[in-house]
């Protein structure tokens, strides 16, 4: 492995790791703070548990996420200090927020847990919210800096130069908004969907049903939202790529010649030697317009953009997109499901509806990791789009394979203890029935 | 601008060092207490630095924000060259957050504490001296910044630079500078009963303090460390340091006495004017190189992203500050209200 692919990969992984963390750690306090407020309206004590497990659950998944991201914004200098030295001051505006934003949350964080029974309860009930808020921000502000890669803006490439910068349109580039608006839901959706799928195998297992029950619609409710709206956002991406990075669109759908009234291949087994994608279904001009909105339009494949300017993983990016698409319409009709069960309570009794949702815990978050695969991936060799290559921004320090050893198994070992601290957790509150 | 941006960059080196310093030193203060003090240590650390430890922690990521956003080539030269203490740092930092909250959070009390309390001790002591080691790297003339990567070995290039006596003593000054700042501030937030435990632990502290500094001094000497010079040859550096060693007495009797904010606000007084000596002997060239030293007002950025930088600093310190402050008083207020 050499210097660039162990750089490359030690920032995937560490960003994989992040990112389920962070997610988790940004919308859990959305649940705690409902499940907080129905106990304060209800004074049934169910909610007060709840409230305080999941309370639990989000002071783990936090400060796992604040670790881990604390560790991303050193590697992102760590890794790629060319990127950093001429992108720094530009995409400096989302990342000076961003750390602005932390820290209310940070704040807010500390009054919530420690403020039981010392704060006035309305207060205290409101830093909740504060929390899911700041933490709301600081994913947009991210995800802007991760625009600004694709759809770089807010300065004048002269010569090898970065002059006349403005951060501020910068903050606001083309990518930002579809970007945040895709990523906010799919964290929502990712989240609701895991949290929901532990409750329901606990009402599936009878443990506890009253209060799993409980916490499985709060979440669930949440999840099916997003899920419901992701795929209308995930449309707005796919144009919005189809105009700025035409060879991303492209690779998304192995689509190698340009074509008018280009079909869209479902699945399909991709051979990038031969440049041939076989047993797929395929539907005619779909592709077109998916992309331009027009059954007819041209879109240009890959062998219509020079070889350096190609990711060279076409596969990769294709299985992602596929696996992305396939999830986002499996969970919108199961979010649809969701909320017909209201009406068709009788669903409740059944074992199947349980499964069910245990079964899709998982999905969300592999949706949400195929998808940043696709970004990140389909960006290459790009490190900013059209602007600095990747290999030109990594370290020049050698041995960068070790540093990544050293995450694969400091992460994984965290991770193994996150998943071992949260059946504890479980453990835990189907032995608390008293209340 | 720049000066705003500066001062900023000023008091988030300073509240990181106090802050989240007491922090670490509190785990440094854990792991040399015997079996019982542990105990009691572990509960009364939880009880003060619960609500405000991620707080604390945020300091060090505004840091390298301001760094990164407003002096690009100065930030550059840090990660290339200090890479491997500031990776151990990241190691550090990682285990020792967890642990804390495994600790705190773990549903189940059982023998599993034992393995997070070992790892949130080790790291607590082990953190601080790469933080310490990087803060010695930059001062200690051994970053050579070569014209082609090739032409040097990776030792002189990646690991001479902080793996060197000064380095060191520089690392295990801070860490004891650390358990100094903790022990302190437990004197205050102690029972009665277990406050001599903690005025105890600062009189070994400050003794230890005063040893390493002076350790660090020497090195300096015989090794011929600019830095040395530079400071010896600023007269405000040395007035602060006069000043700071000064404090000692009235401080060490405030120790005895047992008193608290007066002990407290020395300390914090104390720390302060060294780190602002240390700074302000060497500003504004804050990397001593083996060659040459970099200017950190030379790497800045262009005016306009100073402007925006400084900008958003003051309007998140106005939103920040009186947040933080409230943090940290209501939960003063309220041992006031428990007693
Ligand atoms: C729960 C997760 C999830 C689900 C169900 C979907 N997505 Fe997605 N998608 C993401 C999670 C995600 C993501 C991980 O959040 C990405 C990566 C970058 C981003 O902004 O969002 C993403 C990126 C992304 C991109 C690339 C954007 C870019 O590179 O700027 C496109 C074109 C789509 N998505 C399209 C879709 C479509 C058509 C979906 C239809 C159902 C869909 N996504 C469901
Ligand atoms: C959390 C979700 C994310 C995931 C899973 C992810 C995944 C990846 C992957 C797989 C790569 C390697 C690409 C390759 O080598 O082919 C990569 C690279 C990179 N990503 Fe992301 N990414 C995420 C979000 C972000 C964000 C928000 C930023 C910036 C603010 C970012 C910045 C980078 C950088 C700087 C690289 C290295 C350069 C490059 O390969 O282009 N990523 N990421
Ligand atoms: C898509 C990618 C990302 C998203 C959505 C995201 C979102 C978040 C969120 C919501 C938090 C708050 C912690 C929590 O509530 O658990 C967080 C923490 C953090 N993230 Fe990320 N992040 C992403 C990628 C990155 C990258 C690339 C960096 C590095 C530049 C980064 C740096 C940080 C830092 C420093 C923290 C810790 C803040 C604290 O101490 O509270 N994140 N992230």
């Amino acid at each position: 492995m050499d210097n660039l692919d162990a750089a490359r990969l030690q920032m995937a992984f560490t960003l994989i790791f992040h990112i389920v963390f962070a997610c988790i750690g940004m919308v859990m306090p959305f649940f705690m703070v409902v499940a907080h407020k129905k106990w304060l309206n209800t004074k049934n004590p169910i909610y007060l548990t709840l409230t305080k497990s999941w309370q639990k659950g989000v002071a783990i998944f936090f400060v796992t996420g604040a670790v881990s991201g604390t560790a991303l914004s050193f590697e992102l200098g760590l890794l790629w200090p060319e990127f950093m030295k001429h992108a720094g001051p530009i995409i400096g505006m989302p990342f000076s927020l961003e750390g602005a934003a932390f820290f209310v949350e940070a704040i807010a964080l500390g009054f919530y847990l420690y403020g039981w029974n010392r704060l006035p309860k309305k207060f205290h009930w409101f830093t909740g919210i504060i929390v899911g808020i700041a933490g709301v921000a600081s994913g947009i502000l991210v995800v802007s800096a991760n625009g600004w890669m694709n759809a770089p803006s807010g300065f004048d490439y002269v010569n090898g130069e970065f002059l006349n910068i403005d951060p501020i349109k910068a903050l606001f580039n083309p990518g930002w908004f579809t970007q945040a608006l895709h990523m906010t839901l799919a964290a929502f959706t990712a989240t609701g969907f895991a949290v929901a799928g532990v409750h329901a195998f606990q009402v599936y297992k009878k443990k506890h049903k009253e209060l799993h029950m409980k916490a499985f619609k709060i979440a669930l409710t949440f999840g099916a939202l997003a899920a419901i709206l992701q795929p209308i956002s995930g449309d707005i991406s796919a144009k919005d790529i189809a105009k700025r990075q035409p060879v991303k669109l492209a690779a998304m759908e192995a689509h190698y010649h340009t074509q008018k009234g280009a079909p869209l291949y479902i699945g399909g087994i991709v051979d990038n030697e031969n440049q041939t994608v076989s047993y797929k279904i395929e539907i005619p001009k779909a592709l077109s317009f998916l992309a331009f909105g027009d059954f007819d339009a041209e879109v240009k494949g890959l062998n219509d953009f020079p070889e350096d300017v190609r990711p060279k993983n076409i596969a990769l990016v294709h299985y992602a997109f596929q696996i992305m698409v396939g999830i986002g319409s499996l969970l919108l009709i199961v979010g649809l499901l969701f909320f017909i069960s209201f009406k068709k309570q009788i669903w409740w009794q059944k074992k199947w509806f349980w499964i069910l949702f245990a079964v899709l815990a998982p999905t969300g978050f592999i949706a949400l990791e195929a998808g940043w695969i696709v970004t990140e991936v389909g960006r290459q060799p790009w490190i900013i789009h059209n602007i600095m290559k990747t290999k030109d921004a990594v370290t020049p320090m050698p041995g960068m394979v070790y540093s990544f050893y050293m995450y694969i198994v400091l992460y994984t070992v965290l991770t193994v203890a996150v998943t071992w601290l949260m059946t504890r957790q479980i453990k835990f509150l189907n032995n608390s029935k008293t209340v | 601008m720049l000066y705003v941006v500066l001062f900023f960059l000023a008091i988030s080196l300073l509240l990181y060092v106090i802050l989240a310093g007491a922090d670490f030193g509190a785990g440094i203060v854990e792991l040399f207490s015997s079996d019982q003090n542990q105990q009691i240590t572990k509960k009364t650390v939880y009880r003060v630095m619960g609500p405000v430890w991620e707080a604390n922690h945020i300091w060090i990521i505004i840091i390298l924000v301001i760094l990164w956003v407003g002096f690009p080539e100065f930030y550059n030269v840090l990660v290339l060259y200090l890479h491997i203490p500031i990776t151990l740092v990241l190691l550090g930092i990682t285990l020792r957050g967890v642990a804390f909250v495994f600790r705190h959070y773990d549903a189940f009390k059982d023998k599993s504490q034992i393995l997070y309390d070992w790892m949130f001790r080790i790291s607590s002591f082990v953190t601080p001296i790469f933080l310490g080691m990087t803060f010695g790297a930059m001062l200690s003339g051994h970053i050579i910044i070569p014209e082609h990567i090739e032409s040097q070995s990776f030792y002189n290039l990646f690991i001479a630079p902080w793996f060197n006596g000064f380095s060191v003593f520089v690392g295990l000054f801070f860490a004891a500078l650390c358990a100094f700042l903790a022990s302190i501030l437990l004197i205050g937030e102690a029972s009665d009963e277990e406050r001599p435990i903690y005025v105890r632990k600062s009189r070994i502290a400050t003794v230890t303090v005063i040893i390493m500094g002076f350790l660090v001094l020497c090195f300096s000497y015989l090794y011929d460390i600019r830095f040395l010079s530079n400071f010896v040859k600023n007269p405000y550096a040395l007035t602060l340091v006069a000043i700071s060693a000064l404090l000692i007495f009235p401080l060490l009797r405030s120790i005895k006495l047992a008193r608290k904010i007066t002990t407290r606000t020395f300390t914090g007084v104390q720390v302060v004017l060294i780190l602002i000596a240390a700074l302000i002997a060497q500003y504004p060239n804050l990397i001593i190189t083996s060659d040459a030293s970099i200017n950190i007002l030379k790497t800045a950025a262009p005016d306009k992203v100073i402007n925006v930088l400084g900008i958003s600093l003051i309007v998140g310190g106005c939103i920040i500050l009186p947040g933080l402050y409230h943090l940290f008083r209501s939960f003063k207020m309220i041992k006031i209200f428990e007693r």
